[in-house]
């Protein structure tokens, strides 16, 4: 039951330098993260925030570099090996994971130095950096750990840096979705913390690895205590990672935050707990155990909900960016259902679409944050005619669109594909048709805004061309984002066997 | 060098498109030319990479055996691209003509190029993959097109046309889905890629994926219970609507059929899925509820678009045949009908064009002032009735006798009834033209005259202010147009034709009346005495650009009718791939 790692193992003569990127990654944005309050000035911020991020994004694809070349490894914090140390396990999918957030956090960031202090007060903008970065430094932690519990702490961390980048923004509706986040998130922390508890006490170790081998030696007889525990990580981390009938506090916080606090909400906050709910199915409990329990099932029932509701929710918001944020949920709904079809497949799919996910809605949230800085309006029926005054951010908020829609080669297309091939794997042919469902409702509410944003004589009436267009550096980091989406479309091929390397043993 | 040459005909339009968006380049003057060149080029690269190009195949990327964009030369690619590229340059040269009136010239020109790369894309496609990512962005690039009016009524046209794509192409990817996970390749071959030995164990998910392909494609096809799209759309400007019903769309979706149905499934493996039971139910309703629907429709394009809804039952009942004959019938009706279409539409966009008249009962008499045009829109509905020595009865002919071969009578009960309905609707429109006289109205007129004070009380204000205005401005451009000849009664058919724009419902007839009065008063004061006087027929045959169109499209009707053997021998390769 060995991973498919390349196991590399301690060599102290010569230390590989590579193999200190996660640590050195963690250290830097929590070090950078605690300096923001000494500066006073804007440039400066920005300076530091984004000279981290750019480091850290040149070490993460390094990373990933030497990664394909060697395969993954393990990283003793300290020199304590693992049953007592604790340690980190970076292979295919998590360096792979590093570097979207990186590069994610860094465009991100860029948008952000144009438009933040329009959105917040300025003496705000180095409380929204040190908690940006802290928050990716424990998104960062959550993805490496090897540790069980680590991986709670880091849980913990983002929880509270995420509530940070909410109420930024020091407004009555902002402080009520911080505190709705808060709450929820905290009682998600706790079901996980119970969930340990419960491992614990089965197997003795903290380790992943350790945990594991424990697991299959004593199996009989303890079928129910798995169960409760597992169902105590699903519901834990499914409410961080927004599974459908646990994401009541997702489409307020994502509304009200300001955009480039949405985009990192949407695009990285709900990715990390899936990874480790990913990390825990198959690395802490094993594929044997996980299979006789019922958890799959639930998973992917969820996740069916969610693609069908989250989208039907969508299709009712008025306000731009909760339409978006609710769309979010139908999109966690594929994530999830493609863990839960269990097998190697679906879980390849589920990490193509995090990543897939992560470009498209980040720089979706970023156009919808361009239109409503520049015309002031929120709600939907306000932005038609859109596509004359700003028409390259309609046209990236369109390529987005039709990726979620469902466009060939673009990658939306290529999950939704891949998922039906993993579906009739498992002969659940049935579920064909919730995939087409959502893709169909999907087109319903993204084509109304693109359509009337473009196109109409009385949409059109009194908009001048181009009036309202950002410079180009300020378009620059979103035509980055759907480049790299459109390119993550095409080299899917690429992509999905690099992951599939790398995946759990399923 | 060869690779180029073969896929220059998908770049040339998208080429253009560059040019055409952009305003710095390209003056609003320069438009049309570039247009023009455009297309034309793009037809000789057409020939070129067809007949005189040896590579046929090439992979553009090929990432794995899914997702594999591939464009492939074989005889049915040559025929749909010659199709679209030829019709393509007629439409071009009748749009700039019939656009002129139109707004937004740029953006029709961008899209009407750049569909043409599209469907370039779809007749190049060497597998399902490519083929359905052209599919979809067909929905895209013509969704402009046919909401160009940018009317409420146009973007709700809009809106069904793109709901109804966009769940047939969901059809066809689960169909696709299905088929992939049974043989893990989608590429077209000729006789099929679905092994018989495949069948065994496999038989519902080739079923299904079947006919969730066959809806799927079918709703571009406008089989019927998917088809309330296509009259719909003809809020679109004529060119648009005449390609939309000749090649652009419906064709695809026919094209598309042809693809899945030899080129992918094959015949024998039809026939052992025995699926066709299921579907020639649709189809036969296609064609008779077609017809039938057409035969009440007052609006002359609506009437046309449920003739083609009829005629691409035709065409699909060919398809499920499965016999030699029924394919080249149904072939022969795709070219046929594309021709046919066209013309029909053409003469109707150019009927709208210098006369605004839309309805069928507002024609009456139009034959006599534009003999040429009607006369063409006779031939052509001859032909669409399947009179010899027109193209229409040579592609029933071979229909008939795929039925024949297949010993089914009904379907050849069905083709008779159907073509008896066919005459019942586009006759009576050359008969109305030319033997109905328009006079019966002007006897009415009087009555208005005395009616004008109290019908003037009753007029809602505004309604009646807007008509107005409409109705002047309209007057003005008539007048230019036609200085000297226009006479009393031109302006009377005009405000005649604004009040059926304009003024709707309760509206209707008390604008209809002030409108009808003031027009007369206004021609009376401008052209004096003169326009008392109108009973000579004035002639208002449309300009050139629109008129070669139509009478080189009526000269190939009758061509292909008299000399249909060149075209059914090249037909003969396709036919020989498919069984």
């Amino acid at each position: 039951m060995l991973q498919c790692l390349t196991l590399v193992t301690h060599n102290t003569a010569s230390p590989n330098l590579v193999k200190l990127i996660p640590l050195v990654s963690i250290m830097l944005l929590m070090l950078s993260a605690f300096m923001m309050p000494l500066l006073k000035k804007k440039r400066h911020l920005f300076g530091l925030a984004g000279g981290a991020l750019a480091i850290l994004m040149v070490l993460s694809f390094v990373n990933v570099a030497y990664i394909y070349q060697n395969g993954g490894y393990y990283f003793d914090i300290g020199h304590f090996p693992a049953p007592f140390g604790i340690s980190l396990r970076i292979g295919e999918i998590e360096s792979l994971i590093a570097l979207l957030f990186a590069i994610v956090d860094l465009m991100v960031t860029w948008y952000a130095y144009y438009s933040l202090e329009k959105e917040i007060k300025e003496s705000r903008i180095a409380f929204f950096h040190t908690m940006n970065l802290l928050l990716l430094a424990s998104l960062l932690g959550i993805v490496f750990t090897n540790d069980i519990f680590n991986g709670f702490v880091f849980l913990e961390v983002s929880t509270l840096a995420a509530c940070g980048i909410i109420v930024v923004k020091d407004k009555k509706t902002n402080i009520k979705a911080g505190l709705k986040y808060l709450i929820l998130s905290s009682l998600g922390s706790g079901l996980v913390l119970m969930g340990i508890a419960f491992i614990y006490s089965l197997s003795g170790h903290l380790s992943m690895d350790y945990i594991h081998e424990a697991m299959i030696a004593n199996l009989d007889g303890k079928q129910n205590t798995i169960l409760i525990s597992v169902i105590l990580f699903t519901v834990g981390l499914g409410i961080k990672g927004a599974m459908f009938p646990l994401h009541i506090w997702l489409p307020d916080a994502h509304a009200s935050a300001p955009s480039p606090s949405s985009a990192i909400l949407s695009a990285l906050v709900i990715k990390a707990p899936v990874i480790f709910l990913i990390k825990v199915f198959y690395r802490v409990y094993g594929t044997q155990i996980i299979h006789e329990t019922v958890i799959l099932d639930l998973v992917l029932m969820f996740g069916v909900m969610g693609m069908i509701f989250g989208s039907l929710f969508a299709r009712s918001q008025k306000e731009l960016k909760r339409m978006i944020a609710y769309s979010s949920v139908a999109q966690m709904g594929y994530i999830f259902f493609a863990i839960g079809l269990g097998n190697t497949l679906g879980v390849v799919m589920a990490i193509y679409h995090i990543v897939a996910h992560a470009l498209t809605k980040s720089s979706l949230f970023l156009a919808a944050g361009s239109f409503i800085e520049q015309t002031g309006f929120k709600h939907i029926e306000d932005f038609r005619g859109i596509g004359k005054e700003m028409p390259v951010t309609l046209g990236i908020f369109t390529v987005s669109g039709l990726s979620m829609i469902g466009i060939p080669v673009l990658p939306g297309f290529i999950s939704k594909w891949n998922l039906a091939m993993a579906s009739i794997q498992i002969d659940k042919l049935y579920l064909l048709i919730f995939l087409l469902i959502s893709s169909l409702l999907n087109a319903s509410y993204y084509f109304p805004i693109i359509i009337n944003g473009y196109f109409g004589e009385e949409n059109l009436d009194g908009k001048v061309f181009l009036s309202k267009s950002k410079p180009i550096k300020q378009l620059l980091p979103l035509i980055i984002l759907t480049v790299l989406m459109v390119l993550v479309g095409f080299f899917s091929g690429n992509l999905i066997e690099f992951i599939e390397r790398g995946v759990y043993t399923v | 060098m060869e690779k180029l040459g073969m896929i220059l005909p998908l770049l040339v339009p998208i080429i253009g498109t560059l040019f055409i968006v952009n305003k710095r380049l390209i003056s609003d003057k320069n438009l049309t030319k570039v247009v023009a060149v455009t297309v034309i080029i793009n037809f000789v690269c057409v020939v070129y990479s067809l007949f005189f190009n040896d590579l046929t195949a090439v992979h553009i990327l090929k990432v794995n055996a899914f997702l594999d964009i591939y464009f492939k030369v074989d005889q049915l690619t040559r025929v749909f691209s010659l199709l679209a590229s030829s019709l393509w340059v007629l439409t071009a040269f009748y749009a700039f003509a019939y656009m002129d009136h139109e707004k937004r010239h740029r953006q029709f020109y961008t899209f009407f190029t750049l569909t043409l790369a599209v469907i370039m894309g779809v007749a190049y496609s060497g597998n399902l993959f490519t083929l359905y990512g052209y599919y979809e962005l067909l929905t895209l690039c013509t969704l402009p097109l046919v909401i160009h009016p940018g009317t409420a009524e146009a973007l709700q046209s809009g809106k069904k046309y793109i709901i109804y794509s966009f769940g047939g192409a969901t059809l066809v990817v689960l169909g696709m889905m299905m088929l992939y996970a049974v043989t893990g390749d989608m590429s077209f071959m000729a006789h099929g890629i679905v092994d018989l030995s495949l069948i065994e164990g496999n038989r519902d998910l080739l079923k299904w994926s079947y006919l969730a392909m066959f809806l799927g494609f079918g709703v571009k096809a406008a089989l019927v219970p998917f088809h309330s799209w296509l009259p719909n759309a003809m809020v679109a400007p004529t060119p648009v609507s005449a390609l939309l019903h000749a090649v652009a769309v419906v064709k695809s979706g026919v094209f598309s059929l042809i693809r899945m149905t030899y080129f992918i499934f094959g015949t024998q493996t039809v026939l052992a899925l025995d699926v066709t039971k299921y579907l020639m139910p649709f189809v036969v309703v296609t064609i008779v509820m077609g017809s039938l629907l057409a035969l009440h429709q007052d609006h002359l394009k609506r009437r046309l678009a449920y003739s083609t809804i009829s005629q691409l039952g035709y065409i699909l009942l060919g398809i499920l045949m499965l016999t030699p004959n029924g394919l080249l019938g149904a072939m022969l009706h795709l070219i046929n009908h594309a021709v046919i279409k066209i013309t029909l539409f053409f003469v109707v966009g150019a009927i709208t064009h210098m006369t605004h008249f839309k309805y069928i009962h507002q024609i009456r008499g139009i034959g006599k002032q534009m003999p040429i045009t009607m006369i063409c829109f006779t031939v052509a509905a001859i032909s669409l009735v399947g009179i010899p020595p027109t193209n229409g009865f040579v592609s029933k002919w071979f229909l008939g006798l795929g039925a024949l071969n297949i010993g089914n009578f009904l379907y050849i009960i069905i083709l008779l009834l159907s073509a008896f309905f066919t005459a019942g609707y586009l006759l009576p429109i050359s008969v109305t033209s030319f033997f109905v006289s328009s006079k019966s109205e002007f006897h009415e007129r009087d009555g208005y005259q005395a009616h004008y004070e109290t019908l003037h009380e009753m007029s809602d204000d505004s309604v009646r202010e807007t008509t107005r205005e409409m109705a002047n401005d309209m007057i003005h451009e008539v007048a230019h147009e036609a200085t000297h000849e226009a006479t009393h009664e031109t302006a009377h058919e005009t405000a005649n034709d604004t009040i059926h724009e304009m003024a709707n419902d309760t509206a209707h007839d008390t604008a209809h009346n002030t409108l009808r009065n003031e027009t007369v008063a206004a021609r009376h004061s401008e052209d004096g005495e003169a326009g008392a006087t109108g009973a000579k027929p004035i002639k208002l045959e449309p300009p050139k650009g629109m008129l070669y169109p139509i009478v080189l499209l009526t000269v190939i009707i009758v061509g292909l009718g008299i000399f249909p053997n060149t075209i059914i021998n090249f037909l003969g390769v396709v036919i020989q791939d498919a069984f």
